[in-house]
């Protein structure tokens, strides 16, 4: 049995150490939210949040996720600046086919949070390994700097 | 004809001149082979015979497998010995031989030893399997390459030899004929390997010193006549014999860099603690020190990773009392992690194309920092292989990436060979290890080239 601190609350699930955090969000607790693309952290898709950074969820096997907060696309809400982006994400209508955007919303709140005026250098840093295939990158890009002067 | 004619002075001068050469050769065999110091010669001491020593028994199995069957002790010292690493092609059957050894003059193919009566040693005796194994003759008296490490194995007591060949003989044969190796002139002139054997081989059984201990006496046997490390971290010279005027100083191995393992404290393993080498050598990661790939992480797949914690230790114990050489193209380690911000670290007029591929393929994994937030292994910090200023193995893992098997670990890092052009590799390889080491490399598009040729 492993504990988690998911979203504000201790989950335990009954799975190996090494299991990628990404499959128990995803197939034990639910939280589909999180999605799969790649499985080798080359696209983003499954990116949370572990104390604040951005970790991609499915090479991280939860026996190394301690208690350290984790904080997913159906957490992110609550935050403040993660409630900025979201609503940027609307107004601006950046998203398409939408598959890639909970991992693209995830980290564009953790560089706001650390860099909360980005220019395109910070943006360039942090999201290039986030990857949309509809290519939405233009409208990611101006919804990052809606967000940061909202 | 009279002496003093022109062309008997030249013909005497000719005569001079070839013995002197003659000489040259002789006096560089003789440097190179019989004068040459034999891999526990540094150690000095009083060497004994196996059966005049009467401290515990650093030959055999540990004390766990003492009363284990043959065939279970034969397999434990098979993978002492990792005879999987060669004996094994790529996604093939273990121990049926056909992983390509790519030469300067050509291809070289591993041998099937799985007990198959035509294609693998199933027709092998006893004595046959010593003779391969001690002196690199095979059954049907055709000399072995040395790219089988006979000069290491020589060291095997006949007991350990023979438990290793009933291990192999339990396995189901596997019929595959081995590739035709592709040596060029002289080089497929088997015989002559008899004459390199001759010069190089001591073929001589392991003697301990009776002035150390008997976890050192254990540790030079492990190291030396089974995991044979030297084969790739010691240099090699003209004749490709081990040249332990350098032992464990380091070598170029198959387009992968052997480092220094010497207890050299900047270039070497001199500062790492004993801790850090038993978790790297039992795992294949040390932490602050980073994680085996390539032909070291096959080693901690095939071989290491199943040693006892005892047997560890005693490698550890010995390679640590291997004196320390410098190698002055290695720096010490930088030890701290990069900065957080991807603005700062590397100088903002470095080429801009190294970084753009690192932001899109690498920082998820291993940050800007270098302290991987997914998996303590793929953390670069401290690590030798960005501190090379050749970036040998940076590149080499990025063309590759790493597929590491032990059943601990889940080290993979996906091959970005066939993605990325080799302008892109040199500008990423520049770029990592200006970022995360003490010495930036500055590799070309050509290096890359070279060291694709070797995969």
């Amino acid at each position: 049995m492993v504990s988690l601190q998911i979203n504000g609350e201790v989950r335990t699930v009954d799975a190996p150490p090494d299991m990628p955090l990404l499959w128990v969000l995803r197939d034990i607790l639910g939280l589909t939210g999180t999605k799969f693309g790649c499985g080798i952290a080359q696209c983003g898709a499954c990116t949370v949040h572990v104390n604040g950074a951005p970790v991609r969820s499915c090479l991280l096997p939860i026996g190394s996720v301690g208690d350290r907060a984790v904080t997913t696309i159906e957490g992110i809400g609550a935050s403040a600046v993660g409630a900025r982006v979201q609503k940027a994400w609307l107004d601006l209508e950046v998203v398409q086919c939408g598959y890639c955007q909970s991992g693209q919303i995830m980290s564009a709140t953790a560089l706001l949070n650390s860099t909360a005026h980005p220019e395109d250098s910070d943006i360039d840093a942090a999201m290039a390994g986030n990857i949309c295939r509809c290519g939405t990158y233009v409208r990611i890009r101006a919804a990052i700097k809606h967000a940061a002067q909202t | 004809m009279n002496d003093s004619s022109p062309t008997g002075r030249a013909g005497r001068y000719t005569l001079i001149g070839i013995v002197a050469i003659l000489a040259v050769v002789l006096i560089g065999l003789l440097w190179m082979g019989v004068l040459a110091p034999h891999p526990m010669d540094f150690a000095g001491g009083t060497r004994v015979a196996l059966t005049e020593y009467h401290a515990q028994d650093p030959t055999g199995v540990p004390a766990e497998l003492k009363s284990a069957s043959l065939i279970e002790q034969g397999e434990y010292l098979a993978r002492a010995a990792d005879c999987a690493a060669c004996h094994t092609a790529d996604g093939g059957v273990p121990f049926a031989g056909g992983r390509a050894f790519v030469l300067p003059f050509g291809t070289l193919y591993s041998t099937n030893i799985t007990p198959d009566k035509e294609t693998g040693i199933g027709n092998y005796s006893d004595a046959n399997f010593l003779e391969a194994v001690h002196k690199g003759i095979g059954r049907d008296h055709t000399r072995l390459y040395p790219a089988m490490p006979f000069a290491s194995y020589t060291y095997m007591t006949t007991a350990d030899a023979a438990a290793i060949k009933a291990y192999l003989f339990s396995l189901a044969p596997v019929h595959a004929p081995a590739p035709q190796n592709t040596l060029s002139f002289p080089f497929n002139q088997r015989s002559l390997m008899g004459v390199w054997a001759l010069l190089f081989n001591p073929d001589k059984r392991f003697e301990p010193r009776t002035e150390r201990d008997p976890q050192w006496n254990r540790g030079a046997y492990l190291v030396e006549a089974m995991a044979h490390c030297g084969e790739c971290h010691t240099p090699r010279n003209l004749m490709q014999a081990l040249n332990n005027r350098e032992k464990f100083a380091g070598a170029v191995q198959a387009g992968w860099r052997a480092y220094n393992i010497t207890s050299d404290p900047k270039s070497g393993i001199g500062a790492w603690s004993e801790a850090a080498l038993a978790q790297y050598l039992a795992t294949g990661h040390a932490d602050g020190r980073g994680a085996a790939t390539g032909p070291m992480g096959e080693a901690v797949d095939n071989s290491l990773q199943y040693m006892t914690q005892t047997d560890i230790a005693a490698m550890v114990t010995y390679v640590r009392s291997v004196s320390g050489i410098a190698s002055s193209d290695l720096p010490e380690p930088k030890a701290s992690p990069a900065p957080a911000s991807h603005a700062e670290g590397v100088a903002a007029n470095s080429d801009p194309r190294g970084k753009a591929v690192y932001a899109g393929a690498c920082a998820s994994c291993h940050d800007w920092t270098g302290v991987s937030p997914v998996i303590p292994s793929a953390t670069l910090t401290g690590v030798r292989s960005v501190n090379d200023p050749t970036a040998t193995n940076v590149v080499q893992v990025i063309l590759s990436g790493s597929h590491r098997q032990a059943a601990d670990t889940r080290a993979t890092m996906p091959a970005f060979g066939s993605a990325y052009s080799d302008e892109e590799i040199a500008s990423l390889a520049n770029y990592v290890t200006a970022r995360f080491g003490a010495q930036p490399s500055a590799v070309s598009a050509q290096n890359i080239a070279a060291l694709r040729a070797q995969n």
